[in-house]
């Protein structure tokens, strides 16, 4: 006798795979989504992207000599420079810099000028200029030899000054996370988001406008067997679509990943979690047409807000609260930490959050939904 | 073709399904009002009624689906209120939802085995497939057939686990002419094997081409049961002649002495019947211009049955 949840979970799997649309959404449209945002995204300019902090103000105007070193950066034509605000301290400013380079897909590298460089320099005294970069970066090694250069030819313009400007590098790790890098386990997440969800909707709204819940209510079917091969149904849907998407993020853009426990427990999570949520929305909203509507007003904003296409810090703090009652907010985290950044703390505290927010609707929707009539 | 153990049956073996004063509430709302029946083996029962009757109430009683508010149902032996029986007639019942759909992107074999993998034993798909006639659209997928063929899916798939009684709720709703008889069919067949099928349907013609045991159900109470042969004995009334196309003017050429007669529409007179008058009506006709006209003698139907202890007309009620 052929397993019932096997039944279960074959028939939803042969459903899937023969209707375009859903191969269209959960493969398709992901990879549509890394090759437009890669390309948009990955076409970097051929200039060297440099931020810059300029501490020495004078009521808020850059000071003659920072000025004049600004300005002498700028005529290479080799930089796109980023000014960073110059109430910030070093370590703020960096955290500024890592966060808006890895949206922008930059290279993290500041140069800060130091507040006192003119009247230094007018001293006849030492000034400093620090340039923050990761010295394993062959572009950012590049960079500082032309930074080193404009240091040089601006003290030797300055009277009396070309022994006393001096640069100093100063080494900082980054991940080199790209745009790319932040967005891959994105889509991920918000691919396991739109197949749980809608997933449930239709298998729980469509399948019993169709009467096929009745009739299997009739069969020795449970309706905890059918609940569990539909979570069945949707690891299997997970596990494709991280395997595809990893496979092309590898392929067309080189993103690497680490698949580790907390990816399996994240994956578990996400099947459970979102297949949870479309099936309490099927039980509220009884027609399947109007349930789809709510499986989209409910899936958008968490894709948009949960840090799917742009870091979460990006967005504004009213936002940035909502975004942490986002279930998708901890899986989309979950697997940044766990693929990308390998951050295996952050990765747990987010996974045994998915599993508890999964836990929690998996057993709401069960409990919600109509087995027999009423 | 009798699957399992027997049922307990205490005292009527033979009764597969018996219900006795059976209610069914929502809230102020009452569905089902107090109705007792029952079905033999091997007989094909139809639960007769409008729209909105209870009809569909009380066949999801008898499949589990619902709780009845009061009285007793049980179905093969086993009492539909209680869990552990309920199990066991899940396993022994075949049930076609009302507007079942089976799943669309499974083909037809697909989709008998998906259901049949729900039960213990199943039987074989290409058995079911020639029995319901769809060996050339074994491979088609559900969503591509007709509403005729995927009918006949669904009758197909409740009798995949060879069903010791068969539910069918109004199997024929919505489908045109021809794929009704072709559902007529399969029941025929199951009839032929000895299979007991409940029926529910609003068409009069269904339980009277069908049936051996008729119940006329009204705003949730059974007003008649039988054969449809004595139903029609004793609530369809008089036979009536028919004079096809005869209009005003054949009223006016009618012989003096004759019933009450009536124009009906497409200008048919109609004649109520009583025993033995006949010959008379006939030879008085023969003297007349209506002589060459198209004459007929209609035996009442289901429909003047309904129509008699009711009022109304089953087809006014709407669909």
């Amino acid at each position: 006798m052929r397993s019932r949840i096997y039944t279960i979970i074959s028939g939803h799997f042969k459903s899937w795979y023969r209707s375009k649309s859903n191969i269209f959404w959960t493969i398709a449209f992901p990879l549509l989504l890394i090759v437009l945002f890669g390309a948009i995204f990955g076409n970097g300019s051929t200039k060297f992207d440099l931020y810059l902090q300029n501490q020495d103000l004078n009521a808020n105007t850059p000071t003659m000599y920072s000025q004049g070193y600004i300005s002498v950066l700028n005529n290479t034509g080799a930089f796109n420079l980023h000014t960073v605000a110059a109430g910030q301290t070093v370590q703020q400013a960096l955290d500024y810099v890592k966060s808006d380079a890895q949206l922008h897909n930059r290279g993290q590298r500041l140069l800060v000028i130091p507040s006192g460089f003119n009247t230094t320099l007018n001293s006849g005294n030492d000034a400093t200029i620090q340039l923050y970069m990761d010295q394993s970066d062959q572009a950012s090694a590049s960079l500082a030899g032309i930074v080193r250069s404009v240091t040089i030819s601006y003290a030797a313009s300055i009277a009396g000054a070309p022994d006393h400007l001096n640069l100093q590098q100063v080494g900082i790790v980054t991940r080199n996370i790209r745009y790319i890098d932040f967005f891959i386990p994105g889509v991920i997440g918000m691919t396991l988001l739109t197949t749980g969800v809608f997933g449930a909707v239709n298998t729980n709204g469509r399948y019993r406008e169709l009467k096929i819940i009745k009739k299997l209510a009739t069969t020795p079917l449970s309706k905890i067997e059918w609940i569990l091969g539909m979570v069945g149904y949707q690891m299997i849907l997970a596990t494709i679509s991280l395997v595809v998407i990893l496979f092309f993020g590898y392929a067309l853009f080189g993103v690497t990943a680490t698949i580790d426990i907390y990816t399996v427990g994240l994956v578990v999570a996400a099947a459970l979690l979102f297949p949870g949520i479309g099936m309490v929305l099927a039980n509220f909203v009884k027609e399947a047409e109007s349930a789809d509507a709510a499986a989209n007003a409910i899936t958008f904003p968490m894709m948009f807000l949960a840090g799917t296409f742009w870091p979460r810090e990006t967005l504004p703090d009213i936002m940035k609260i909502i975004a942490n009652f986002m279930p998708l907010t901890y899986v989309n985290d979950g697997l940044r930490d766990a693929l990308i950044y390998a951050e295996p703390a952050q990765a747990l505290t987010n996974t045994i959050i998915a599993l508890g927010l999964a836990a929690f609707f998996i057993v709401l929707g069960s409990v919600l939904m109509n087995w027999k009539e009423e | 073709m009798s699957n399992g153990q027997p049922a307990p049956f205490p005292g009527q073996s033979d009764k597969i399904v018996q219900v006795e004063n059976l209610s069914k509430k929502y809230g102020e709302n009452v569905a089902v009002n107090g109705i007792s029946f029952s079905l033999t083996k091997g007989e094909v029962f139809a639960f007769l009624g409008p729209n909105g009757a209870g009809k569909t109430t009380t066949v999801e009683i008898l499949e589990c689906l619902r709780n009845p508010t009061g009285g007793q149902a049980k179905v093969l032996g086993y009492d539909v209120s209680k869990r552990s029986d309920q199990a066991e007639i899940r396993k022994r019942i075949g049930v076609l939802p009302q507007d079942f759909n089976a799943i669309d992107r499974l083909t037809v074999r697909e989709n008998i085995n998906y259901f049949g993998a729900m039960f213990k034993h199943q039987l074989d798909a290409d058995k079911l497939i020639e029995l319901v006639d769809l060996k050339d659209k074994r491979d088609e997928q559900f969503k591509r057939l007709s509403g005729g063929l995927k009918q006949r899916v669904g009758l197909a798939v409740s009798l995949v686990n060879d069903p010791d009684v068969v539910f069918l709720d109004e199997p024929t709703t919505g489908l045109d002419p021809r794929a009704r008889r072709d559902v007529w069919g399969v029941v025929e067949r199951l009839k032929s094997q000895g299979k007991t099928v409940f029926l529910t349907t609003h068409y009069m013609d269904e339980a009277e081409y069908l049936a051996d045991i008729v119940s006329i159900i009204d705003h949730g109470q059974i007003i008649a049961s039988g054969t449809p042969d004595q139903l029609i004995d004793t609530h369809g009334g008089k036979k009536t002649l028919i004079i096809r196309e005869a209009g005003e003017e054949g009223l006016k050429q009618l012989p003096l002495g004759l019933p009450k007669a009536e124009l009906r529409n497409a200008g048919d007179i109609a004649i109520p019947l009583n025993n033995g008058e006949l010959t008379n009506i006939l030879m008085g006709l023969g003297a007349t211009p209506l002589h060459d006209k198209e004459i007929e003698v209609r035996r009442p139907t289901l429909d003047d049955v309904f129509l008699n202890l009711t009022g109304r007309r089953v087809s006014e009620e709407g669909n």
